[in-house]
Formats: structure tokens, C-alpha cells, sequence
């Protein structure tokens, strides 16, 4: 039996719970107004870009959408999964080729991108460039020669020591300083690209994390075999270390997505960009909750979908739950 | 019979004035299955993994299948002794991440550059040889450690090697476990294979080994055919070693 006090917190609370939900739920049916988020979805996927040429960035979103249903569904032992790594390492590049233009396709200029596709190619572009630099950085902070090592370890705490928000503005204003003049690179590139050294430097932890929980005897096993130092670690080495930084690497892509948000307050209209400015809007004055509600639920919708998948990945790459 | 195997004065040294191996000499001929033996911190390991570079000399030097490893000696000189001497561990150290087929073929293909097709069959021919040719397509964290250790001589017969150490390759298994090992072994020493064997496993020096090395502090006590070295050793420090062991 309970005592009365236990009963009476339960109901106290219960009473509580209800009457929050109940005010929540009246709020979303009757007194939220979606108009602000229905009239402007085209805006919320694509940003302003030019009108007639919406398919393509839209074109680009739902190849994503359909590239992780596929990759998550994939029946087991099915012959064209092996086509799915090449696909999402391509995604990156098609993206940028769709939005940008040229090759046959009308080229629009980087300040027409925007919304849910500047996210999702901020997100893919740095990771795709910040992962091979971490791990150059994590294996640099172990190497044997003092100069790699010295120069890998200030880098990473450098940057570890910098705020992100502060990386992206010197970004903007220090990366055109190191470019010979005439040569100028456009603001996402710049953003991306900051966006990038910073993230490697998180990631080049993560993966010595991997590369330390090797034991030094794989390495020994493969000299014995008469492997290269470089096959060694490609071969031996980094699949194992990578594979053990896996949880962690996650956790940066999805810090990456919502990162990238960070990147409204130097003018990209990224989805959070393209919130503010619609918020500055006469018409759709006051109505912040709905917009960061919805702006929440894309995002959730996103990091989910990314959680989901690293975690396909990593059941993909444990030989024995595989095999089993 | 020709010299597999040729060390003088070895010398070796992890701290200041504490040598592991203390001017060491021997000869393994090709065709010959030597046992060393000696109380742990002995130096037996450490000689061992001079043979194919895993240790560099600090004194002394070798002379392995005609390359010579001294306290100079290049790498390239180390790759070209480890093409040809195999070695198997204490720990297996297969590759957790690769199948076992892949552990046996990774170096034929990788290093010794053989077509793919050919290495494989030789793979499954080696799995069979050991007793294990329904394991190829498993990983090694699925095969109980007597099989582990029956991939990783596969693995190392695999590169066709003409001289195989091994580093105490029992003494992490059960002892259920450590019979399976020591046929694949025995199999190997009548098959002719040259053959430097650490290890405590009496029976199989017994039967086995052509000649038995007693190593102590680094030092070689003495080396006897087996039946003198169990039956009457001739150095007391020996002896006392004999009778403390099952």
C-alpha cells in the first residue's frame, strides 16, 4: 500500500501533466495560426532561389530522402547495396552542381540558396571535408616526427579553444587574406570551409580516441606479414579506428547540422536564416512559436534521420552481428 | 645441411644496463625444429623476435635465409626477411574486423601482389590442412582460441615462408584447447618446415624438437637433444628448472 503523501503527489502531478497537455494541444488546433508555415514552405525548403529552377534543389532533397529510405530498407544480401557508399559520397557533389548550375544547367548565385537545402549542403560539404582532416590531424598528433606531431596538437587545441562562432567570422574576414588577390571566394564556400577546420579538429580527437583503443600488437601482426607502414594503416589500422570512433563521429554530424545554424548570423539564409527573415515579415509578425516550432520539428526530423543512419552504419560494420 | 639461421654474439638491451639477451650464439639449419626454454624474463621472446626484426639489435648479428640484421641494418633488409619468416603469437593478433579468409589472404594479395583467386584457394587448402576449412566465411571473435591460433599459422603459412616462429602459442589457450594447436604444429615439423619454437609444452619438445635450448638471464645455459635435456640435463640451472615444471 501506498502512503496518502505518495497518492497525493501522483494525483498533484497527473493533474498537472494534463492540464499542460490540454493547454499545449488547444494552442496547436486552435490558437497556433500554420498559415505562416504553409504559405512559405517553398521558402523553407529553398530559400529565394529563382522560382522556375525550384525542381532543382528540390530535385536534390528528395534524391536524399529516397538514398536513406534505400539505405535504411535495404533487404540483407541484396546485389545493388553495394552501390548505396558511392551514392552518398556523390550526394555531396551533385548537390553542388544543381544548385550552383553550369554543365547545361543555368548557373544562380550562391546568395539565391537557401532553406532546408542550404543546411543539408553546409552539413555535407564541411563533413565531407573536415572528416578526411581530422583523421590526418589524429594520426599527425601521433606521429613519430616532432614538427607533424607539435604543429597537429597546437591546431587542434587551437581550435577547440576558439568558439565556433568566432572561427566563422574569421572565416569570412581571414580566409580572402590568404588567397592571391582577384582570386575571391564566394560567402558559403567561405562559411563551409571555416565551418570544416573547425569540425576537424573535434573529429581528429574522436578518431585518436579510435587509433588508441588499437592494441599496438595489429600493428605488429601486419609488419610480420611484411605490410607497408601505409598498408598497415590502411588496411589494419584505420577500418578498426574509425569503426570504434563511429558513436562519437555521429554525435559531430549531428552537432554539424545544427551548427550550421550558427551561420544565419553571417547572413546565409540557411533554415534558421530564412526564419528570421520571414519573422521580419509585416505579415507574419509575432508569430515566433510557430515558426521555431516548426523549425524544431525539421530539424528533429533531420537528426533523426542522421542518428538513424549512423547506427545503420555501425550495426553494417560489426563483422559478427553482421554474420550472426 | 644448410644454415637457416645464424646469430653471434646477440646483444640486447630495453634498460641501461640490464641486457635481455646477453651475448647470444646459435645456428637453426634449414629442416631443423629448435625448442627454446627458460623461466619467463629469460630473454627466449626477445631472441625470438630478432630473427625477423621485430627487436633491433643493440650488439651482434644475424644472418637470416643469407639477410643480415644487425644493430644498423635498413628497413628494407627487415621486409625482405618477413616475406620469408612466418611468426605466430601468443595472442593470435588475427584481425578482428577482417573474415578469416581475409586474414589468411590479405598478405598474399597485398604484399606478395598474387592474383586474388589463386591466394584463396591456397587459403582453403591451408583451413582444411588445420581442421578448420568450415570456419573461412566466420570472423575471429566467433572461433574458440585453439581455432584462432589455427588461422594465424594458416595466415602465416599463406606467404609461403621458408623458416616459422613461434611465440609461445599455447600459453593463452585452454588447456582443452592445447592439443589442436600443437598437431597443427607437429603436422607443420614433419611436413620438413624450419622451425624456432618458444614455448613450455615438454611433450612437444620431446617428441618434436630436434635440439632444445635452455636460455637463463638472457644467457643460452645450454642446447641438447631432447632426450639428454629431459632425461639428465647437464647444467644444474636446467635441471632446477625441470623439476619445477608438471
Amino acid at each position: 500500500m501506498t502512503r496518502w503523501p505518495d497518492r497525493l503527489i501522483t494525483l498533484l502531478l497527473l493533474a498537472l501533466l494534463s492540464w499542460g497537455g490540454w493547454v499545449v494541444v488547444h494552442w496547436l488546433l486552435h490558437g497556433a495560426d500554420w498559415s505562416v508555415v504553409s504559405a512559405n514552405l517553398p521558402l523553407f525548403a529553398v530559400g529565394s532561389y529563382p522560382s522556375d529552377q525550384r525542381w532543382r534543389p528540390l530535385l536534390w532533397i528528395s534524391t536524399c530522402v529516397v538514398l536513406v529510405v534505400l539505405t535504411l530498407t535495404a533487404p540483407r544480401g541484396a546485389g545493388w547495396r553495394r552501390a548505396l557508399p558511392p551514392l552518398w559520397i556523390a550526394m555531396a557533389p551533385l548537390g553542388l552542381w544543381l544548385l550552383a548550375g553550369g554543365l547545361g544547367l543555368l548557373p544562380v548565385g550562391t546568395r539565391h540558396w537557401g532553406g532546408l537545402t542550404l543546411t543539408l549542403l553546409l552539413t555535407a560539404g564541411s563533413g565531407l571535408l573536415a572528416l578526411p582532416l581530422g583523421v590526418l590531424l589524429a594520426l599527425g598528433r601521433r606521429s613519430d616526427l616532432p614538427v607533424l606531431r607539435w604543429s597537429s596538437t597546437a591546431y587542434i587545441e587551437l581550435m577547440r579553444a576558439v568558439p565556433l562562432i568566432a572561427v566563422l567570422f574569421f572565416g569570412q574576414l581571414l580566409i580572402p587574406l590568404f588567397l592571391p588577390p582577384g582570386l575571391e571566394i564566394n560567402r558559403v564556400l567561405r562559411a563551409v570551409l571555416a565551418f570544416a577546420l573547425f569540425a576537424a579538429a573535434y573529429i581528429a580527437e574522436d578518431v585518436r580516441g579510435g587509433l588508441q583503443a588499437i592494441p599496438p600488437t595489429q600493428r605488429e601482426a601486419a609488419s610480420v606479414l611484411g605490410l607497408s607502414p601505409l598498408q598497415t594503416l590502411q588496411l589494419v589500422v584505420l577500418p578498426q579506428a574509425l569503426r570504434v570512433a563511429l558513436p562519437s563521429l555521429t554525435n559531430q554530424a549531428v552537432g554539424l547540422l545544427q551548427n550550421t545554424s550558427l551561420m544565419a548570423i553571417l547572413g546565409l539564409v540557411e533554415l534558421l536564416g530564412i526564419s528570421r527573415s520571414l519573422l521580419a515579415n509585416p505579415a507574419f509578425i509575432g508569430r515566433y512559436l510557430e515558426v521555431y516550432l516548426w523549425l524544431a520539428a525539421v530539424y528533429w526530423l533531420a537528426c533523426t534521420a542522421m542518428a538513424l543512419l549512423a547506427r545503420h552504419l555501425e550495426v553494417q560494420l560489426d563483422p559478427v552481428r553482421s554474420n550472426r | 645441411m644448410t644454415v637457416a639461421i645464424r646469430a653471434t654474439d646477440l646483444v640486447k638491451s630495453y634498460t641501461p644496463g640490464v641486457r635481455a639477451l646477453d651475448r647470444v650464439s646459435l645456428e637453426v639449419s634449414s629442416g631443423e625444429v629448435l625448442v627454446v626454454m627458460g623461466p619467463s624474463g629469460s630473454g627466449k621472446s626477445t631472441l625470438i623476435r630478432t630473427f625477423n626484426g621485430l627487436e633491433r639489435l643493440d650488439g651482434g648479428a644475424l644472418d637470416v635465409l643469407g639477410v643480415r640484421l644487425d644493430s644498423t641494418h635498413a628497413e628494407p633488409q627487415v621486409r625482405a626477411i618477413r616475406r620469408r619468416v612466418g611468426m605466430v603469437f601468443q595472442q593470435f593478433n588475427l584481425f578482428p574486423h577482417l573474415s578469416i579468409l581475409e586474414n589468411i589472404s590479405l598478405a598474399p594479395v597485398k604484399v606478395q601482389k598474387r592474383p586474388k583467386a589463386e591466394v584463396e584457394q591456397r587459403a582453403l587448402e591451408l583451413l582444411e590442412q588445420m581442421g578448420i576449412q568450415e570456419q573461412a566465411e566466420k570472423y575471429p571473435a566467433q572461433l574458440s582460441g585453439g581455432q584462432q591460433q589455427r588461422v594465424a599459422i594458416a595466415r602465416a603459412l599463406a606467404l609461403d615462408p621458408e623458416v616459422m616462429l613461434f611465440d609461445e602459442p599455447t600459453s593463452a589457450l585452454d588447456p582443452e584447447r592445447v592439443k589442436e594447436v600443437l598437431d597443427a604444429m607437429r603436422q607443420l615439423a614433419s611436413g620438413g618446415m624450419t622451425m624456432v619454437v618458444v614455448t613450455h609444452e615438454i611433450g612437444f619438445a620431446r617428441d618434436v624438437a630436434d635440439r632444445v635450448m635452455f636460455m637463463d638471464q638472457g644467457q643460452v645455459v645450454e642446447t641438447s637433444d631432447p632426450v639428454t635435456f629431459f632425461s639428465g640435463a647437464r647444467e644444474e640451472r636446467s635441471r632446477r628448472f625441470l623439476s619445477q615444471m608438471v
